[in-house]
């Protein structure tokens, strides 16, 4: 579905976005994507999101691990750290720990993500660690010049599974609705707009939110998740479905090989600084415990 | 064997089997002894098993001067079971007392009682435990406490400090608790009145009544987690692991109490990431760890060193390689400590050689790696983090953290977070602050933080000479010389709960007319080099005990100041013997000098 777009004039279109303001959130560094890359959508929709939502530059973190999607941080003028492979999660969760004040925004790649940081992942959702996750899923290792990774479709031919990947994806959706993520979205970088206000509500949201965003590797992946393929697959989710409810959210998710995009689930339940500042009402009115 | 000290030196051996009460009496006669004003050390050792029959054993060293290590020779051994005791009979000294139960109320195969075993030069007491706690309480499981009352009677020690003791020690049991337990310390008080005494060792008076109330008891943990509360920390994350979980345990307890953040993660990796996390945010945050622990720790420490952020992680060393020997102590994770990780990845790793070490270098920890902006790694091992000491902390906080200073821009200068200052310590921001934002990252990168290869020579230096002034650290012993000045013929080199037993030996050689020094290293990154090499030029010997095979430290002190040392290793997972530094320290003074460079002992004696 394409989404209906007026024609504009170049100047009139500059002039509006310098008055929007999200500029400003782009730092001085040009991203080092491919042309072509759909990681530029998702610089796009960041800075629109931080904007939309009033969040000072000083008061965003943007935590991210290693691979093509994980350079984001470089390119927007946030406070920002590029972590180690796999590990955005328990970093992000100790900057939100430390400091409530601040939004937290982790970003990585599939690889990222499912292969080396698949453990951590459970946790943050469970403990409803009030930080925005979004994963760039392209399928592939881009930084590394095209292998594998633990979402790529069987039968894809890679630099390491040169006579076809036989290994069954993961099916990342399905496995942050069973890890009771408090917010589950998905997104897809060719359609900017929809993916900007996916982002925003993400942000937004009062404990763990997971956005899935769909992206073409347009270097190293000429067949199977391409601009074409996507363009003809994505579809919304449809408009009743109810986001309260799990089991429906599940069965949404695994309707088709490509997932619709939208909002599959949102739960409201005390974030991990609500508990802990339970916690310590608790430890102030309980008596000292002796060493 | 260690000559009987003027005043009290005394130490008790407690023995039996899991279940028998065994550390629980170790631990009312520590406690009873700090509150009657004495220093104590006490250590206990007992199975990995929870539950099951194997052997506990508490030692308790009370001395009215501070002491440094456990004794050789325990002056007292009290077997609450023979079959665990009768292997520790011969660490009795010569007119030392032997308490066993003298009314077995099973056959026994032959040598299997405790009489059979004690030498004619010991002191047996034998005495009906079993009865006496029966009479007492009407049951058996007193015993411990019985045979407790008995040695205090021996010694004359106040039963009220007992009771008070006693009394705090059950006091969330059932009243009854407390009653029988203190009917059967006072039976066997009762019970030892009527015996002989022993007259060449004794419990005398303190030499300082007054400093008894404040006095703390502490393990080498416990000191550490006092040090971390009192300076402030905000947030903790760690993952059980013997022998650490007890810092994480008093976290999990404390810290809330204070406000502070405390949380259990999934791992080690993640403990550290979150500290690193927490540490990057500008929180005094800190997780604690073991061997295997720390050796998934060491990318993020990588991290740490690269992004430059200050963090904290206390690792209590225990048997390795792999999952190794939770239950006993080792110091064999110096090269981890010191140089895991890939890449040249300097940090500062601190030792303490004492349970009061532990509570200082904790507590100065956090200012020592915000002052470098780099990870601090807080080195200990299962015999200090275990092991128990009196401290007396002082009455004002002096760890308290202090205002932090934002760094101040000119008008249109860019902020560069890796700036290439003189000290090499560059001004730091944390998120939150307006004008300042920047991208920290474990890529190479230029002043700025961008990822560029530029800069690697100027970056590694910056990273590596920024630290050298640590050795200096105001307020902190980051080495010390003790024994005699000037010229000796043996130099000891000791870090870590080993320098205790180096330190006795000291004394021991000193009464023997030997000219002897020895120095403690407590910064073992970066090495206060000149010193140790100011030391060595007065040591004909430089002998260099540690408890790892390989004599990790002595191959770090040799690489760094390029000379020759003797090494004595040793891995039995207990601690180092007094009398076995001694012996070869004996043998480098008949040797003739230089010393060999490759001189190897291991524990099994064996010269490579």
């Amino acid at each position: 579905m394409n989404e209906h777009v007026n024609p504009v004039y170049l100047e009139d279109k500059l002039d509006e976005i310098r008055a929007d303001g999200h500029l400003s959130y782009r730092s001085k560094s040009l991203p080092t994507w491919c042309p072509g890359c759909g990681y530029f959508s998702m610089q796009e929709g960041l800075t629109i999101a931080l904007n939309r939502l009033g969040i000072a530059k000083e008061n965003a973190v943007v935590v991210s691990g290693i691979g093509c999607a994980s350079r984001f941080p470089f390119f927007v003028d946030t406070y920002g750290f590029h972590t180690l492979h796999g590990r955005t999660m328990p970093v992000a969760t100790g900057i939100k720990i430390a400091n409530d004040a601040l939004s937290v925004v982790a970003i990585g790649g599939d690889g990222d993500a499912f292969a080396i940081g698949g453990g951590h992942i459970p946790h943050a959702a469970r403990r409803n660690v009030d930080i925005t996750y979004m994963v760039f899923d392209n399928g592939i290792y881009g930084l590394t010049k095209g292998q594998t990774s633990p979402t790529t479709a069987q039968g894809f031919k890679s630099k390491t599974t040169p006579y076809e990947n036989l290994d069954m994806p993961l099916h990342p959706l399905m496995m942050l609705l069973s890890y009771r993520a408090s917010w589950i979205g998905q997104a897809y970088a060719g359609r900017p707009h929809h993916l900007a206000e996916m982002m925003t509500q993400a942000i937004a949201h009062k404990g763990f939110s997971y956005l899935h965003i769909l992206s073409p590797c347009v270097t190293f992946d000429k067949t199977d998740r391409t601009y074409g393929k996507l363009n003809m697959q994505v579809h919304d989710l449809s408009e009743d479905h109810d986001t309260s409810d799990l089991i429906a959210a599940m069965q949404q998710a695994s309707a088709a090989e490509i997932p619709a995009l939208g909002v599959y689930y949102v739960e409201d339940r005390p974030t991990l600084s609500e508990e802990m500042d339970e916690i310590s009402r608790r430890a102030r009115n309980a008596p000292p415990i002796a060493e | 064997m260690e000559q009987p000290r003027v005043g009290t030196d005394i130490q008790f051996a407690i023995c039996g089997s899991a279940g028998d009460g065994t550390i629980a009496a170790g631990d009312i006669m520590k406690r009873a002894a700090a509150l009657m004003g004495f220093k104590v050390i006490a250590f206990d050792i007992y199975p990995p098993e929870i539950r099951g029959f194997g052997k506990c054993i508490s030692r308790i060293r009370i001395s009215d001067a501070q002491t440094y290590s456990l004794k050789r020779h325990s002056d007292v051994l009290i077997s609450l079971n023979d079959a665990h005791a009768i292997p520790h009979v011969g660490e009795v000294r010569d007119f030392g007392a032997v308490l066993f139960e003298d009314n077995s109320i099973a056959e026994l195969p032959e040598g299997g009682h405790i009489s059979a075993h004690i030498r004619a030069a010991q002191v047996p007491y034998g005495f009906g435990i079993r009865e006496i706690s029966e009479k007492a309480t009407g049951l058996a499981r007193s015993r411990n406490i019985a045979a407790l009352g008995y040695a205090a009677g021996l010694f004359n020690m106040p039963p009220g400090i007992f009771h008070q003791i006693i009394a705090e020690k059950f006091a969330k049991k059932p009243r009854a608790v407390t009653e029988d337990n203190t009917r059967a310390f006072d039976a066997g008080v009762e019970a030892a009145a009527r015996v002989f005494k022993l007259d060449d060792v004794s419990v005398g008076r303190p030499l300082s009544a007054a400093s008894g109330a404040d006095a703390v008891m502490m393990t080498g943990n416990g000191a550490i987690a006092r040090g971390f509360l009192e300076a402030g920390i905000q947030a903790y994350f760690g993952y059980p692991i013997t022998p650490a979980s007890s810092i994480m345990e008093r976290m999990a307890a404390a810290l809330p109490r204070e406000g502070g953040r405390f949380l259990q993660t999934e791992d080690e990796i993640s403990a550290i990431a979150a500290t690193l996390g927490a540490g990057y945010a500008g929180a005094r945050a800190a997780t604690a760890t073991s061997g295997p622990g720390l050796a998934l720790m060491t990318e993020m420490m990588g991290l740490g060193v690269m992004a430059e952020v200050p963090f904290v992680v206390a690792v209590s060393q225990r048997g390795g390689p792999s999952t190794g020997l939770p239950t006993k102590t080792e110091q064999s994770d110096l090269n981890l400590a010191v140089y895991g990780g890939s890449g040249d990845a300097q940090r500062i790793v601190l030792a303490p050689t004492n349970v009061e070490g532990c509570y200082r270098c904790a507590g100065m920890a956090f200012e020592i790696a915000e002052t470098y902006q780099t990870p601090v790694v807080l080195l200990v091992d299962l015999y200090l983090s275990n092991r128990f000491e009196t401290v007396i902390p002082p009455r004002k906080n002096i760890f308290a953290p202090k205002p932090r200073k934002t760094p101040k821009m000119g008008k249109g200068e860019e902020y560069q977070r890796f700036r290439l200052t003189e000290s090499g310590v560059s001004p730091r921001s944390i998120p939150g602050e307006a004008g300042l934002t920047h991208t920290v990252t474990g890529l190479e990168h230029d002043e700025i933080g961008h990822p560029s290869d530029r800069l690697h020579n100027e970056m590694n230096a910056k990273r590596h000479h920024k630290l050298l002034p640590a050795t200096h650290f105001p307020g902190l012993t980051t080495q010390k010389r003790f024994g005699d000045s000037g010229k000796v013929d043996v130099g000891l080199l000791g870090w870590g709960s080993t320098f205790g037993e180096i330190l006795e030996t000291l004394y021991t050689a000193q009464g023997q007319d030997i000219r002897v020094a020895v120095m403690k290293v407590v910064m073992l990154s970066p090495l206060p080099v000149d010193e140790i090499a100011a030391f060595m030029d007065d040591c004909t010997h430089v002998l260099v005990p540690e408890l790892n095979f390989e004599g990790q430290f002595a191959n770090m002190i040799s690489g760094a100041t390029g000379r020759p040392v003797t090494r004595l290793t040793q891995t039995t997972g207990a601690p180092m013997l007094v009398d076995d530094i001694l012996a070869e320290l004996h043998r480098l003074i008949d040797s003739p000098a230089p010393p060999p460079t490759s001189s190897h002992r291991t524990a099994e004696g064996v010269r490579a």
